[in-house]
């Protein structure tokens, strides 16, 4: 037991402090804000996807970490040959991942314990138990990741560069806007609404955190996509809301525009007038998920993080829980983000031009 | 008779800018010239007398200016110029008593050489740089590589006539072109032999120091006034911040500025071109300190939101403010400090706490909202607190100081700060810890005069942003000024508003920048006069420039008083307004 509670303790370093706790911060002594009209904002300024990791990771991983590029290279070509029908055959599968079959070892997690949300409301025999000792979570995706040292934090530039990319790129300015709201302590029923934002965010004096109290602008043009709407509650500080189907902006590399679809979508965070933390889960569509992969994560980031991407397509598909299609193949796989957000004030600028184009749509066709 | 300052004639410029003295300058010898101008008509405010002649040193921002105008605002300038000292409630007022050390002329020689290669810089495609030279000098040579007299000669009258602020005698052009031709020929090259003039013209003394040239007035037998150009200059740096432009000194060669018709016609031109804006914001900068922005630094644990644009955004705001209210809507002066209306960006918002859009756009403050007036933007509240703590008594003390023209004591020598630096815990809010250090006698006779109004500010963080309570305690916005009592900060907008040395004070410093140094004895009548001529224009900043731009005093010269016992002339004392507040 002590031996868990250790672990968790560093789980949460790790994950950079991801709790449901809102801590507090060394302010000037003046009353937080946020709340005005019974709305209040948030904007996204960290998201890392929720793995639970261990120091060495034998908890987690006791067969060890998944081989990369590199070394399924030297065993597919252990005496080389000609560039087409070795580098550019083995680049060719991440983008055609089943037209050669792949008899590589994968190193699924095998651990106990892990960060979510229960997604089905059910309590199964493979779901992972939270750190707080709350049963069923459901996380698919961690155990198709997390023994993957790309995805892993510190070191993997996954983790690193999507982090960054949320403070960095303004595609991913992930607004989340709370209305109808009495208290931000219980409230029995709050609209949660999902916007894209179009302005950058303000770093404070540190230079280390994002400035709560900024503006940011509504993209109701280019990112109406990306608006959804959720009903929710409060209680004790915590905000959860019901699922939704959720198109989560998130660029890569050189600002290239991207995004996961998650279906059955769902919040749980801890809430103050400064900030907002915890957790975005839901099922996260497959191929969609493969594909901002493949697209972004070229070969020698794949090499240094040990991702093969074709060996982790299977793992995609093998893992997936949630959402079969018409043949009965599941297309979603249940995961969830680490999320930190902080106040702001969100403009809904260009609403109304955007509500007239919608309605003078019709007329133009 | 032409009137001649000796200490601004040198045959070495370098040796001579690190020898002059400004108060020797002023002493210097005059001789007469005949009026080029006819008579001056008298404007509003008759009866009082002119001012003292001075030589003062540009200011830095004068120099970056003046540059501008001539050879573009892409030239960089460099800070080739050491502070300036406060002197009368302005750092303006400090150039009449600087001189150029040693230091600060390698200073300038740097950043005139910098200035005079970027004049003629031909412009590189790799380094994105423009031909300068094309456009900035007005002839091409005929032989790049030699000496060309007659595109020197107009290139040296047009850029020499604008430096100088004032045409340029023969001989001195000729003295010019006679170095541009050596050095083009030493140096095969006719563009570096005009960068070595541009750059002796900008280390020359007449360019800069500003030196109030004097003549016989002939509508004032037996008094001096400011020669045309000297007038010029003066209007310049007073209403735009930077010697005159082309058409000012035309008018000045025109005799257009010694009639009252024709100065009143060159004011209004001033008055109207966008560049009164860039003289407005000077003074300002000026009159409320905010050269201290420069050095302004919060504790970041305790203001995360005060980063160093939310700093540079404050003084900009109230810029703003100031500009579009005394400018643009053209109101009472009194209402600085009672508008709600000013300009808000993102990083300011985050410390008002209130939703904006990106960029500089209009904001007013809604009217059950405590911010009011210029005291409540994060300027002023930034600026006149601690790093890490708000400070009453630093903003009471601005108060007084800064905007009624008042003096506070300095702080005795053995004062005891303990109990502000190390509280005791039970004093949760400023005003009880300050009540335990007014305990102590020797602190109670200075904070009496700067806590009362400061307090009524403590709603406001060293950072600016609104609180409601310290430490748990809530906090008590009472105070007063003067006499006056109130409530909250509503109530001291309105006592600073009704306070008669606000517009005082005003009229006082604006003098007293307009005319290039601190006010005297002299100056007694002028500011009395312009007090009510003030108050009679319902308070209107652009009707006190013009008042004073078109006055009489602001021409005529008065002789310095002599000090009876060493024989030296000097300006006489300051006159009473300026005394300190009484305990």
């Amino acid at each position: 037991m002590k031996n868990l509670v250790q672990k968790t303790a560093f789980a949460a370093v790790v994950m950079g402090g991801f709790g449901l706790t809102a801590g507090t911060t060394a302010m000037a002594d003046e009353a937080a804000p946020g709340l005005q009209n019974r709305t209040i904002g948030y904007v996204l300024t960290s998201a890392n996807w929720g793995l639970y990791q261990t120091p060495d990771g034998k908890q987690e991983c006791p067969d060890g970490f998944n081989e990369g590029p590199r070394e399924q290279f030297k065993a597919l070509y252990p005496n080389l040959g000609t560039v087409d029908g070795t580098q550019l055959e083995r680049e060719s599968a991440s983008r055609y991942p089943l037209d050669k079959e792949d008899k590589f070892p994968y190193h699924d997690v095998k651990g106990k314990i892990g960060i979510g949300l229960n997604l089905d409301g059910k309590v199964g025999e493979n779901d992972f138990t939270s750190t707080d000792g709350e049963k069923g979570i459901d996380n698919n995706l961690y155990r198709a990741i997390g023994c993957t040292r790309l995805f892993r934090a510190p070191d993997g530039t996954y983790a690193n560069f999507t982090d960054l990319w949320v403070r960095e790129m303004n595609f991913h300015r992930v607004l989340v806007e709370l209305t109808n709201v009495d208290s931000l302590t219980n409230d029995p029923q709050v609209d949660v609404t999902i916007y894209r934002g179009k302005d950058k965010l303000m770093t404070d004096a540190t230079g280390a955190n994002i400035m709560p109290g900024g503006s940011n602008r509504v993209d109701y043009r280019f990112g109406k996509n990306f608006i959804s709407h959720m009903k929710g509650k409060i209680e004790n500080g915590v905000l959860t809301t019901e699922a939704a189907d959720v198109h989560w902006p998130w660029a890569v590399f050189l600002g290239r525009p991207g995004a996961y679809d998650f279906k059955g979508a769902r919040f749980k965070l801890a809430l103050t007038g400064e900030k907002a933390q915890g957790l975005m889960g839901g099922y996260s569509d497959i191929n969609t998920w493969y594909m901002q992969l493949v697209r972004s994560w070229s070969t020698h980031h794949s090499s240094y993080g040990g991702l093969s991407q074709p060996s982790f397509y299977r793992a995609l598909h093998r893992l997936a829980d949630g959402y079969p299609d018409a043949d009965g193949k599941m297309t979603g796989i249940s995961s969830v983000l680490n999320i930190k957000m902080v106040q702001i004030f969100i403009e809904h600028e260009g609403q109304k031009v955007a509500e007239a184009e919608k309605a003078q749509a019709p007329a133009r066709h | 008779m032409k009137l001649v300052f000796k200490c601004s004639v040198a045959s070495s410029l370098l040796a001579t800018v690190a020898a002059v003295a400004l108060a020797s300058c002023s002493q210097a010898e005059r001789v007469a010239k005949a009026p080029a101008a006819s008579k001056v008509a008298s404007v509003q405010v008759a009866d009082y007398q002119g001012t003292v002649a001075r030589v003062r040193r540009m200011t830095p921002e004068q120099y970056h200016n003046t540059v501008a105008y001539i050879f573009g605002s892409d030239i960089d300038v460099g800070s080739p110029f050491a502070p300036l000292r406060r002197t009368d409630g302005l750092l303006a007022s400090g150039a009449a008593s600087v001189g150029v050390t040693t230091g600060e002329l390698q200073q300038l020689q740097r950043s005139a050489s910098s200035i005079a290669s970027q004049v003629i810089d031909k412009g590189s495609l790799d380094q994105h740089t423009p031909s300068r030279r094309d456009f900035l000098i007005p002839c091409k040579p005929v032989d790049e590589t030699a000496p060309d007299d007659v595109c020197a000669t107009k290139f040296v009258k047009e850029i020499g006539r604008l430096l100088y602020r004032r045409p340029l005698a023969d001989a001195r052009v000729a003295e010019f072109v006679a170095g541009a031709h050596k050095g083009a020929a030493d140096l095969k090259n006719f563009y570096t032999g005009l960068a070595g003039v541009v750059e002796g013209m900008l280390l020359d003394p007449k360019v800069l120091m500003i030196a109030d040239l004097t003549e016989q007035d002939p509508a004032h037998p037996g008094k001096l006034r400011l020669d045309a150009y000297s007038l010029a200059s003066r209007l310049a740096f007073f209403l735009w911040d930077a010697a005159p432009d082309d058409q000012l000194i035309k008018d000045a060669e025109k005799g257009l500025l010694f009639t009252a018709k024709g100065r009143a016609q060159v004011v209004d031109r001033m008055l109207a071109s966008p560049r009164i804006e860039q003289g407005t914001r000077a003074f300002f900068d000026d009159m409320f300190g905010f050269e201290d922005f420069g050095n302004l630094a919060k504790d970041a644990s305790v203001y995360p939101m005060m980063t160093g644009a939310t700093i540079k955004d404050a003084r900009e705001q109230t810029l703003r403010t100031v500009v579009d209210h005394l400018l643009t809507r053209g109101d009472d002066y009194r209402a600085l400090y009672t508008t709600r209306k000013t300009f808000m960006s993102p990083t300011l918002a985050t410390v008002y706490q209130i939703p904006t859009k990106p960029g500089w756009v209009p904001y007013e403050f809604p009217a059950d909202s405590p911010r009011i007036g210029l005291l409540t933007q994060i300027s002023y509240l930034s600026l006149h607190a601690h790093p890490a703590r708000s400070s009453p008594t630093y903003r009471g003390k601005a108060l007084r100081e800064r905007l009624l023209c008042q003096k506070v004591p300095l702080p005795p020598a053995n004062v005891d700060f303990s109990i502000l630096e190390n509280p005791n815990p039970l004093l949760k809010t400023a005003r009880q810890r300050l009540e335990a250090h007014r305990a102590n006698p020797v602190c109670a006779g200075c904070h009496k005069i700067t806590d009362p109004m400061g307090l009524a500010l403590e709603n406001f963080d060293g950072a600016g942003r609104f609180r409601a309570s310290e430490k748990g305690a809530d906090i008590d916005a009472s105070g007063s000024l003067d006499g006056k009592e109130f409530h909250d900060v509503i109530g001291l907008g309105q006592a600073m508003h009704d306070h008669p040395q606000l517009t005082s004070c005003l009229v006082r410093r604006v003098y007293s920048y307009a005319t290039g140094g601190p006010l005297t004895s002299t100056d007694d009548k002028a500011i009395t006069a312009l007090n009510a001529a003030f108050g009679q224009s319902g308070y209107r900043y652009k009707a006190l420039l013009r008042m004073i731009a078109t006055s009489d005093a602001f021409y005529e010269i008065v002789e310095p008083t002599t000090d009876s016992k060493t024989g030296e002339k000097k300006a006489a004392a300051l006159s009473s307004d300026s005394a300190a507040v009484s305990k």
